[in-house]
């Protein structure tokens, strides 16, 4: 080695006062000559090196994300919420696929007869209410009881992962519902329906486990579908102006409940 | 206000009283909950975290009223609790399992939360396996991520169920260095275990208990004193004795009233768990 850095650009260079140029070249330098790393050492701040070396630890150790984390970064979601929502079962691969694999056949349904629009639609509402069943609780999450234990409030827990299996189940029935045939004004027809039971199972289970409340609900809706068409002998009635009005009316109410009871969730959340 | 207080606490599930009006105080350093099966040991650990709401009784942790919303919030980010059979999600690594339980105890700072967790791992072993999915390391090895995540954020109130259970010799011998070491002047540890010989290296004080009430309650050295001159050693059977059972040397270990001349010996902590509880603690022991 036969030339050292000028002692000013190390000051500079340890200040992180510097331009990229000469601080590469330093970088390139220093690793082969000890004598300038001996004059550097002395000017390094404690701190700054400390931060440097946290900054090294956190990129060589921190763990990678699995593909759910990393495409709910992508979206924007933070890192925390994401580590959340990895952790439902809800929103795992072999769930989204198993919901799209209804859906399809839903579609296939409604593409041989005019009655299986009826069947897509009664279906949708469904998907979320069974991801939300199985988002939170004693006997889904394995973790339920190291959870409790912690500050986060459990509602909090259930309503972001409800909010995530809602917005995933809606994405995949509003990608199936533009394959229905002819575009049918009635394709929309599932959607208030998918946010008033959705809403109502986040109520009820203010009350009962979300299991219960999501199982209970989902029979009532294909019982109240049901009866709508054999009384009207018309199989899409329920999703007509009245039904949907119901749908808003139902979500509105279950909002309102909801900000009254949040607390009964977290208390009624404890074991028994 | 560093302790635990209850009065006349009490658990019931229906006609049965799982913990039957317990009355205590537990101060800073390690506390030993001892018992059989069904004593009630998980049902009072699971109180103390805040988990389960007691039937009625006045129960106070750190000052604070679990009852009370905020309070209970305010007890849970100073506590850390290991449940008796802690359950994992397994496709997550050791390091995400406990990022994510950070990430429940409101650490949202990832850079400082993932060094709270390194800092976790490494302080029960695991370091070197941080990276290693959860269905693919050992049932220690997963107690001891469990135990990790209990270390989170060094908490005031450690409830520990069992937690030196399916652990190997050498791991536990690790376990008991390392709680010793967390029972500061400050922090309340609350260990539950079977092993005696957990009570004999952790604990400062030890609470026995039997049928949800609490049988004893003292050091170790007085645990074993309750057996003082009631264990002797035969080459037979004696049938006067509450508890017998044969040592790896022949001879029959006897807890009980000795009779005269009997060749007594120096009881153990086990010895005097034993006269508290009875069999039931112990499988090899028979009642006489």
């Amino acid at each position: 080695m036969t030339w050292h850095v000028q002692s000013e650009l190390l000051a500079q260079y340890a200040r992180g006062d510097i331009d990229e140029a000469h601080a590469f070249s330093i970088e390139a330098h220093l690793p082969s000559c000890a004598h300038c790393r001996a004059q550097i050492a002395p000017l390094v701040d404690d701190a700054r090196l400390a931060q440097a070396w946290e900054v090294i630890e956190e990129r060589l150790d921190a763990p990678r994300r699995g593909p759910l984390e990393a495409g709910l970064a992508r979206l924007g979601v933070p890192g925390h919420v994401a580590r959340l929502l990895g952790a439902t079962p809800a929103l795992r691969l072999s769930w989204l696929l198993a919901c799209a694999i209804v859906l399809a056949f839903a579609v296939l349904a409604a593409t041989r007869r005019e009655a299986g629009l009826y069947w897509f639609l009664v279906l949708a509402p469904l998907l979320p209410l069974a991801g939300i069943a199985l988002a939170y609780g004693p006997d889904v999450d394995p973790t339920y009881e190291i959870g409790l234990a912690a500050p986060m409030r459990s509602f909090t827990l259930l309503l972001i992962r409800a909010l995530a299996v809602l917005v995933a189940t809606t994405a995949l029935a509003g990608l199936a519902a533009l394959a229905l045939p002819g575009l049918h004004p009635s394709a929309a027809g599932w959607l208030l329906p998918s946010l008033g039971l959705t809403l109502a199972s986040l109520a009820l289970a203010t009350r009962i486990s979300p299991v219960v409340a999501c199982g209970s609900l989902g029979v009532l809706w294909m019982l109240v579908a049901g009866a709508g068409w054999r009384l009207a002998q018309e199989p899409l009635v329920v999703f007509g102006a009245t039904g949907q009005l119901a749908c808003a009316l139902l979500a509105a109410l279950a909002a309102l409940v909801l900000i009254r009871d949040v607390d009964s969730f977290d208390r009624r959340g404890d074991l028994t | 206000m560093s302790h635990i207080a209850m009065s006349d606490l009490r658990k019931s599930y229906g006609a049965r009283d799982a913990v039957a009006g317990l009355s205590l105080t537990i101060g800073p350093g390690v506390t030993g909950l001892l018992g059989p099966n069904g004593a009630g040991k998980t049902t009072l650990m699971r109180m103390v975290a805040t988990v389960l709401a007691p039937t009625s009784g006045d129960l106070r942790l750190l000052g604070l009223d679990p009852a009370d919303r905020e309070q209970r919030t305010e007890i849970r980010r100073r506590l850390g609790y290991l449940p008796q059979e802690p359950g994992f999600h397994r496709h997550f690594t050791a390091f995400e399992f406990v990022d994510y339980v950070a990430i429940l105890k409101e650490m949202t700072d990832t850079r400082a939360r993932h060094r709270e967790v390194r800092r976790a791992l490494e302080l029960v072993g695991l370091g070197d396996v941080a990276g290693k999915r959860i269905r693919k390391i050992s049932g220690g090895m997963r107690k001891r991520v469990a135990l990790a995540q209990a270390l989170l954020g060094e908490p005031q109130l450690l409830v520990l169920d069992e937690p030196s259970a399916a652990l190997d010799p050498e791991q536990r011998l690790r376990f008991r260095e390392l709680v010793s070491e967390l029972g500061g002047d400050e922090r309340i540890v609350l260990v539950s275990t079977h092993q005696t010989e957990d009570v004999a290296a952790l604990c400062q004080r030890v609470i026995v208990m039997r049928d949800g009430h609490a049988a004893f309650d003292g050091t170790p050295a007085q645990l074993s004193g309750v057996a003082d001159n009631r264990v002797w050693i035969a080459g037979s059977r004696d049938p006067r004795a509450r508890l017998w059972w044969r040592t790896s040397e022949g001879l029959h270990r006897h807890v009980g009233d000795p009779p005269a001349g009997a060749q007594l010996v120096k009881p153990t902590i086990e010895d005097g768990y034993l006269l508290l509880v009875g069999p039931a603690a112990v499988p090899d022991a028979v009642a006489a």
